[in-house]
């Protein structure tokens, strides 16, 4: 597998353009708008969390204290929600939602259950902690735009200020660098020029020194978009451990969700079997049984059956075929059940199964560590689904299974020359698969351009 | 008698179809699903219908509900369900509106072809055939023995539900028919079920003993 994989890093060349160019990206200005956003609404969740909790221990000696806690819990996670909600519009962060809150029974199960809400007091967290991060995120971001955007047209503006009586200026104050009358430094004799200066001894009033200030603010505007992606990334990771749903719920829901996938599967499998036999066997053993019904009576000299030797005969002919025909069907559901080689090994199993595929297949494997059970059977019937697969959409001329097991894990990987184009969507076997293997922490990878070669890769842990 | 067949399992299908023209009788339609079977018997208007209870596309009870629409819209064709398994709730469901000319087999009957010939033409003929298995499940499955009846009276009644005959049951029972007779005179008259031209007293017996 791994020598068949290609990756494409980022070459070095695509990095300057992507400089220039990160200023005008929508990325920049979603994350900017974010930023200037956040601050009104880190305030207003700040002030919520303070008061709320301000009030509530403050009145926690008398009856409304306690539900005032809880409530503004409750309140909490819904304004966690809602920076949720602005972090994925505005960011495309995905967060789950943090679990349902599940209160208990009765108004006292229900202030308990409020109380102990963890998500509920990680939101809070959360809504104290944005307010500083909010603060600098919108300082810093307005000075590298604003104070970018200034120095770099500042040449054009310092030529064309004209001498006159000097008035505050709207950016006066702004960052280290400030507008001031040159006035003040080179006294009332000269004409009246608005620069820039830095402190109160450099005063950017000639042409080089000019320049190097537009300079400055060409940087400072491309580092821009670098500084609020920071400042983004830092609220984002906020959002993720304090919004979310934490790693233990995850995990919990993730082993709900394979736990439920394996009832389904074993469900799903008896009533593929159960239909397996009702169409084939059971039809083919009662169609038997009536056609020796049948033969019977036209030997046992009967009123209502005439005594017929020879149509008898044919019957029983045809009975002793479906007879064979059931027999057929039976080895086939009990081998769909377990196949017997699976008891030699996986290797063995395997064996069997490329020689039956219908595309040309050789195999290969590697299982120095023989794995448990489950990861044998998994391993057998995706490899036979994969197959079957093979041979009835690829059109492939030849596949190739290889099993390797190597530091705990097991990968499965078929690869057949069709026209390739499998998509693991909705109604393909690829999704029973996937499932199957996620219930073992396992997963699927699929790699099936149009036009082939597919490759698909399972890996597995050796160990279920 | 003409029958026409509804049973997705093809082997079987031909199987029963072959059975049925080996004795005699006429199958003009052999279909695999419940839309085709209504189709077939507005079409031919057979004596009866043999019908599985699972079939394509659902594979549940598309063969029961088809049968009973059956019942509903051709009152005078017999149906006979056909099922691997015998589920009570089924045979209420058949019986809901009346018990004539309906019948609910296991699949395994017929390996005795002569009885299933006779069930079916039975059935053809308006009257019932319920499988043992039915009867013993519906009388487990509640108080089915009626309390104003007496053991013996109770045993005959049972054997009445499956559609057998005063003599059938005679030879069942080992007894003679004429003691048959008196029981199921006794069943009638403490079932309440006074002497008239129009209904069926067995098929009503039946009905109160199933419902």
């Amino acid at each position: 597998m791994g020598e068949m994989t290609t990756t494409s890093a980022p070459s070095r060349r695509s990095v300057a353009p992507a400089l220039v160019r990160a200023p005008f990206r929508r990325r920049t200005w979603a994350e900017t708008g974010y930023v200037l956003l956040g601050l009104p609404l880190a305030l207003l969740g700040f002030v919520f969390v303070v008061a709320s909790l301000v009030l509530g221990v403050g009145l926690a000696v008398t009856f409304v204290g306690v539900p005032l806690l809880a409530l503004g819990g409750l309140a909490a996670r819904r304004i966690g929600a809602l920076h949720r909600r602005v972090a994925r519009g505005m960011l495309g962060e995905q967060v789950p939602a943090p679990r349902r809150f599940e209160p208990g029974p009765g108004l006292f199960g229900w202030l308990q259950a409020a109380l102990r809400d963890g998500p509920s007091w990680r939101a809070r967290g959360y809504l104290l902690l944005k307010l500083p991060l909010a603060v600098v995120a919108f300082y810093v971001v307005l000075v590298c735009w604003v104070e970018g955007l200034v120095c770099l047209v500042y040449p054009l503006w310092w030529q064309v200020s004209q001498p006159g009586p000097v008035a505050p200026g709207p950016f006066d104050d702004l960052g280290a660098v400030t507008f001031r009358a040159s006035a003040a430094h080179h006294g009332p004799y000269l004409a009246h020029r608005r620069t820039l200066h830095v402190g109160d001894l450099v005063y950017l009033d000639t042409w080089p020194k000019a320049l190097l200030t537009a300079l400055c603010g060409a940087v400072l505007l491309l580092a821009a978009p670098w500084v609020v992606r920071g400042l983004v990334a830092l609220d984002r990771r906020l959002i993720r451990a304090l919004l979310g749903r934490s790693d233990d719920a995850a995990r919990v829901r993730e082993l709900e969700a394979a736990r439920a996938q394996v009832v389904d599967d074993s469900a799903t499998t008896l009533r593929r079997i159960e239909r397996d036999l009702h169409d084939g066997a059971q039809a083919q053993l009662a169609t038997l049984a009536m056609t020796l019904g049948q033969a019977k009576e036209k030997l046992e000299h009967r009123p209502n059956v005439p005594f017929d030797p020879a149509g008898a005969l044919d019957l029983v002919d045809v009975a002793h075929r479906h007879a064979k025909e059931a027999l057929v069907e039976l080895r086939d559901i009990a081998r769909g059940i377990h196949p017997p080689a699976l008891d030699v090994g996986l290797d063995a199993a395997l064996a069997t199964l490329v020689a039956r595929s219908a595309v040309p297949t050789t195999l290969h494997t590697n299982l120095p560590d023989r794995p448990a059970k489950a990861i044998e059977t998994i391993t057998y019937y995706s490899a036979a689904e994969l197959l079957a697969n093979i041979a009835k959409h690829s059109r492939a001329r030849h596949a190739a299974v290889e099993v390797v097991a190597r530091d705990g894990t097991l990968s499965l990987t078929v690869r057949d020359d069709g026209v390739g184009g499998a998509q693991p969507g909705i109604g393909s076997g690829l999704v029973g698969l996937t499932d199957r293997a996620r219930s073992v922490d396992g997963h699927l990878q699929v790699s099936s351009p149009p036009g082939g070669p597919t490759v698909i890769s399972l890996e597995l842990p050796l160990r279920a | 008698m003409r029958v026409v067949i509804a049973e997705d399992a093809a082997i079987f299908r031909d199987g029963l179809t072959r059975l049925l023209i080996d004795r005699g009788h006429e199958v003009p339609a052999a279909v695999a699903d419940g839309t085709a079977l209504i189709a077939a018997v507005a079409e031919h208007r057979p004596d009866v219908a043999v019908v599985d209870v699972r079939m394509p596309p659902l594979f549940t009870d598309e063969g029961l509900r088809a049968a009973i629409e059956l019942r509903t819209q051709f009152p005078d064709t017999g149906v006979l369900v056909f099922s691997q398994y015998i589920e009570t709730r089924y045979a209420t469901q058949l019986l809901a509106q009346n018990s004539a000319g309906v019948g609910y087999l296991l699949k395994d009957r017929v390996a005795d072809t002569s009885e299933f010939i006779d069930a079916l033409t039975r059935v053809a003929a308006g009257g019932t055939a319920f499988d043992p298995e039915v009867v013993s499940q519906l009388m487990a499955g509640s108080s089915r023995l009626d309390t104003r009846l007496t053991p013996r009276e109770n045993q005959v009644l049972a054997l009445m539900a499956e559609g057998r005959s005063n003599a059938a049951i005679a030879a069942q029972l080992v007894v003679g028919e004429g003691a048959i007779e008196k029981h199921v005179a006794s069943i009638f008259s403490k079932l309440n079920l006074p002497a008239s031209p129009d209904d069926n007293r067995r098929v009503l017996a039946v009905l109160r003993y199933l419902a």
